[in-house]
């Protein structure tokens, strides 16, 4: 390793004061604040209300805000969501009865967020979806067999938008609920990707 | 050097796998050794356990929603996936970047460097037995972190860029507070030095390490610190400049000047702690010289771009990442195909590792900086 | 402790057969008493490590199981005796089961002629520095076999190194060893420390340079005997997993790291014997005459404030080893060679003959004076490194404008 006597006695030397110097960062560290943040318990301010405005979290939909535009689905590169409107034939009037979230596919990328013009889905601060059952983390924000009229904003006034710059209060929680037993209801919440048979609904 | 004589040993060989699961290889990757004793005579690296067929899910998806899919490419620095996807896509459109979001997507890009190299040292330290200074790396690269968070709303799969600009602005506030960042990481980083950087355990156990000259990091296509630490003074940032790169100042660090030889480990640690604070440096003339304008320039929501084909690069933290594009003017790409640096890394494998021990070659492919995902996309 | 059984058994009067077995008694309460202060310093050191070592990495460390998470220790030992013994299928097993408590007695048999106070020892041996450093070889036949029976190729590679590093640095340890005993004239443990005195100048370690040599090699050959970092070697985790660990789980892997938590008390007793004055009290200089001339409860304090002095010495050691390993990293296998045979052993040939020649000139007419101002100057200049961390180790704090924070418990 060491060429010449120089070298020999260099490399003591340096040992030593390396060392030293390392010894030194590290017990300096025992006068420092430990930057753990004890997560989930031991917190002054639950981490949802800690993160940043526009942090990307589960989606969440404000279906009373959606024109049934069906855009989201659309950009959706993975397809977690599904939207359908009906139209009543005699008051021409639209409905969303459908409006499915698959959280458990969803890379929270953005994309529909950002392409939809009234900001009805839109990410909010919640990160924990873990559950027992992945079906689970399909939310339906539109029951099964709910009818919600589409939103139709008025001229001139200004839309919600994209809502990001203010905390998003904690989106619907449907994966505390117990997983669901009933195979119907099973059945009903699996993914649509494999459910065969459109509903009778039109997406429209 | 400790390239120990094979022929010497006259005993019979062993072969073990490192990997798929072994605490160095960084991911899943299996290194097939030939050992004779602890040294190793031959080395067969097995990729694609990670093989996500990324490449093929653009072939299906279109070009906005492939976005997301870059980041996945190379989790540790997501943001020059996005770069280089985005750049393809505009060039096919001929969309020109507003000046603003060039400014916030380099300063994002150069952030997100940091973020890989503190990784890259914190890991290779770790790789040496020093579990310290992979903690105190960590630290600085969670508060960056949380700067990535305000920025684009994520802290690693960020899918921060889009066709055209950004999403957003910067939050306000925030340009105070990364610089008030650089500051602190200015001073963390001597800190850094002292503990690990200089310590002469360290350094004997990387010096004159399996040296890479420079003719073979060009013939192996390396790229990036790896390449400029052989002493190739090349750098796409500067001498194919992209994106608002040219108007700013800094340094193409190389490996030459420090202890040992030129392309040694040693070399290649420090080229990527230089690199950070050449990163910083742009980052702080980035917010201080922020232009004013538009972050986005107006795209279709649909966007089909003309036939054609493109290939755009940027000097990713791992070297040279490319993405070759085609498209036949439909919705989605006809074929997407990312270079990336970690791949062409593996393949100096064989050429520098027999001979090395088992100690060294964690230290050897800790000092290239390979990040699995990015090998086999 | 032996002479405290025999005024026991000599004021109980017992006759021959009664006193064969006494003896076994007694053995058979002594080993008790030793194991289980082992087994407590093994597990609160294994907490107290990994408190030192999250603060180091600005972390907290363990806090949850009891308070502060002082308990941590009892629930991973409950754990790991709980869990399954996984044997694999192709190991060889009997030598796979015989491995972990071969190295557990290696290090526990050491206890034997470790000093604890005055007077405190198992075994008053007169060649007690030659019986520690035999008996915990035995460590690396556990650890290789270990390596052997796993029947895996990393277990073996960290069996073979570790053979070869703990036979290697038995030599500079060993030549350490004996530049103190040419100054003590003895291999009892509590003659040398007897030989010391109560304050820093009249400890070996500064008694002249070539004992303060010594002590660092003799510091880092313990280590690399005891598989510390930076010699962690043979269960280096970036490079052999696990090394002879590798295929150990539950209980036999407890005894494994029983094993190395012992050998930390062993390093620093040993250490501290030697080097750092055992168990003098400072200002008293004659600590065995001061305890023949006292009776009863005061002889009973003197001899508890010498296990204090002791213990507070060790504790200090075993904090400085554990946060040598949370700072730095590790060497190679062969660096780890040259570094013996270049540096360490002709260094310890040196730091020997030193020590001899300053028996010499210490005895020469004028010796005494030189002695003593040599012996003030390497404890200023030890005094002096010490306050020079200090100064590093605040600049440090400020450098980085981090607000002093002091809190032993989080
Ligand atoms: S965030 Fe991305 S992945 Fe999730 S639903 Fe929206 S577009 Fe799809
Ligand atoms: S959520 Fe938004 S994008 Fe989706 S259908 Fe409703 S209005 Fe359109």
């Amino acid at each position: 390793m060491s060429s010449t006597v120089f070298d020999y006695f260099t490399n003591i030397r340096n040992a030593f004061t390396s060392i030293f110097h390392g010894l030194a960062v590290t017990f300096s560290y025992l006068f420092r604040k430990p930057t753990t943040i004890q997560y989930p318990d031991r917190i002054d301010t639950p981490v949802q209300q800690m993160l940043p405005p526009l942090f990307r979290g589960i989606l969440e939909v404000d279906v009373g805000l959606c024109i049934g535009c069906n855009l989201c689905e659309k950009t959706c590169p993975l397809g977690c969501l599904r939207t359908a409107v009906v139209r009543d034939p005699e008051t021409n009037q639209r409905y969303i009865t459908r409006f499915d979230v698959d959280i458990s596919k969803c890379m929270v990328c953005g994309l529909c967020s950002e392409n939809c013009p009234t900001g009805a889905v839109r990410h909010s601060t919640e990160f924990e979806a873990s559950t027992a059952n992945m079906v689970n983390l399909v939310i339906r924000y539109v029951k099964p067999g709910e009818r919600i009229p589409v939103h139709k904003p008025v001229k001139g006034e200004e839309s919600p938008g994209l809502p990001q710059n203010e905390p998003i209060a904690r989106a619907h929680k449907e994966w505390d609920e117990p997983p669901p037993v009933d195979p119907d209801q099973v059945r009903g919440r699996v993914r649509w990707k494999n459910d065969g048979a459109p509903e009778e609904e039109q997406s429209s | 050097m400790t390239q120990l004589i094979l022929e010497d040993q006259h005993g019979e060989t062993t072969m073990v796998n490192m990997g798929p699961q072994h605490p160095s290889t960084h991911g899943v990757i299996n290194l097939r050794l030939l050992l004779q004793g602890e040294v190793i005579a031959k080395i067969d690296p097995i990729v694609g356990f990670l093989h996500r067929s990324i490449e093929k899910l653009g072939e299906m998806t279109p070009y906005p929603g492939f976005l997301p899919y870059t980041d996945r490419v190379d989790y540790l620095s997501a943001m020059f996936g996005n770069q280089v996807y985005c750049m393809a896509v505009e060039e096919l459109l001929g969309v020109e970047v507003p000046r603003r979001a060039e400014y916030l997507r380099v300063i994002a890009c150069e952030l997100n460097r940091i973020i890989s190299h503190l990784i890259a040292v914190g890991t290779m330290a770790m790789d040496l037995g020093a579990f310290t200074p992979f903690l105190h790396a960590i630290r600085e690269r969670e508060t960056v972190n949380d700067f990535m968070e305000r920025i684009c709303g994520a802290r690693i799969n960020y899918s921060y860029m889009r066709i055209g600009g950004v999403p957003r602005d910067l939050e306000p506030g925030l340009d105070k507070d990364i610089l008030k960042f650089l500051d602190r990481f200015e001073k963390f980083i001597p800190e850094f030095n002292r503990l690990i950087t200089g310590n002469e355990i360290f350094v004997r156990r990387l010096i004159d390490l399996a040296v890479i000259p420079a003719a073979d990091a060009i013939s192996c296509g390396l790229s990036g610190p790896n390449l400029r630490s052989s002493g190739v003074d090349y750098d796409l940032r500067r001498d194919r400049p992209y994106s608002a790169y040219p108007e700013f100042e800094f340094r193409v660090v190389t490996g030459e000047g420090y202890r040992g030889q030129t392309g040694d480990c040693y070399a290649r640690y420090w080229v990527r702690i230089d690199e950070m604070l050449e990163s910083a440096k742009i980052v702080r003339q980035a917010l201080l010289g922020l232009p004013e304008g538009d972050v986005k320039a107006k795209v279709p929501r649909k966007i089909t771009p003309p036939k054609g084909e493109v290939y755009s690069a940027v000097e990713s933290s791992r070297g040279e990442m490319g993405c070759y594009l085609v498209s036949d003017g439909g919705e989605q790409p006809l074929r997407v195909r990312f270079r990336t640096g970690s791949f062409t890394a593996m393949t100096v494998l064989p050429k520098i590792v027999p001979g090395l021990m088992v100690a060294d070659l964690t230290a050897f492919f800790g000092s290239l900086d390979v990040v699995a995902p990015e090998i086999d996309r | 402790m032996k002479e405290l059984f025999f005024e026991l058994s000599q004021s109980w009067q017992l006759e021959p057969l009664e006193m064969t077995g006494a003896i076994a008694l007694w053995l058979v309460v002594v080993s008790a008493i030793v194991l289980s202060f082992v087994a407590t310093f093994a597990g609160v050191t294994s907490w107290v490590e990994r408190r030192v070592a999250g603060r180091m990495m600005s972390r907290i460390g363990p806090n949850r199981v009891g308070p502060q998470g002082f308990l941590q220790w009892m629930a991973d030992g409950l754990k790991c005796f709980l869990k399954e013994d996984v044997i694999p299928n192709e190991v060889d097993k009997p030598l796979f089961r015989f491995a972990p408590y071969l190295v557990f007695t290696g290090t526990f048999a050491a206890f034997a002629a470790l000093p604890f106070g005055y007077g405190i020892v198992a075994a008053d041996l007169n060649i007690g520095i030659f019986y520690v450093t035999a008996i915990t070889a035995l460590v690396v036949i556990g650890i290789l076999m270990a390596g052997w029976s796993s029947n895996n190729k990393w277990s073996l590679l960290g069996g073979v190194r570790s053979a070869a590093q703990i036979v290697s640095y038995e030599i500079p340890s060993g030549l350490a060893i004996l530049s103190v005993v040419v100054l003590a004239g003895t291999l009892n443990l509590q003659a040398i420390i007897a030989g010391q005195g109560g304050f820093p100048w009249d400890w070996y370690i500064f008694n002249n340079p070539f004992t303060l040599m010594a002590f660092f090699i003799f510091f880092a050959s313990i280590l690399a005997e005891g598989n510390r970092t930076p010699f962690d070697l043979p269960e280096a985790e970036s490079e052999l997993v696990a090394g002879y660990l590798t295929e150990y789980s539950g209980m036999r892997f407890v005894f494994f790291f029983f094993g190395e938590w012992a050998n930390l008390w062993v390093m620093s007793a040993l250490i501290t014997t030697l080097f750092l004055g055992g168990w003098q009290i400072p200002g008293v200089a004659d600590l065995a005459g001061v305890v023949a001339g006292v009776q009863g409860a005061a002889k009973t304090l003197w001899i508890l404030l010498s296990v204090v002095v002791f213990f507070a010495k060790t504790l200090v050691l075993v904090f400085v080893v554990i946060w040598i390993r949370w700072t730095l990293p590790r060497l190679r296998v062969d660096q780890l060679m040259v570094m013996c045979w270049k540096y360490f052993v002709p260094f310890g040939f040196l730091c020997m003959m030193g020590s001899a020649l300053f028996v010499l000139i210490a005895q020469s007419p004028l010796g005494e004076t030189v002695h003593l101002v040599v012996r003030l100057a390497l404890t200023g200049l030890g005094g002096l490194v010490l306050l020079l961390f200090v100064r590093r180790t605040i600049l440090n704090v400020r450098e980085l404008q981090d607000p002093f924070y002091f809190k032993v418990l989080e």
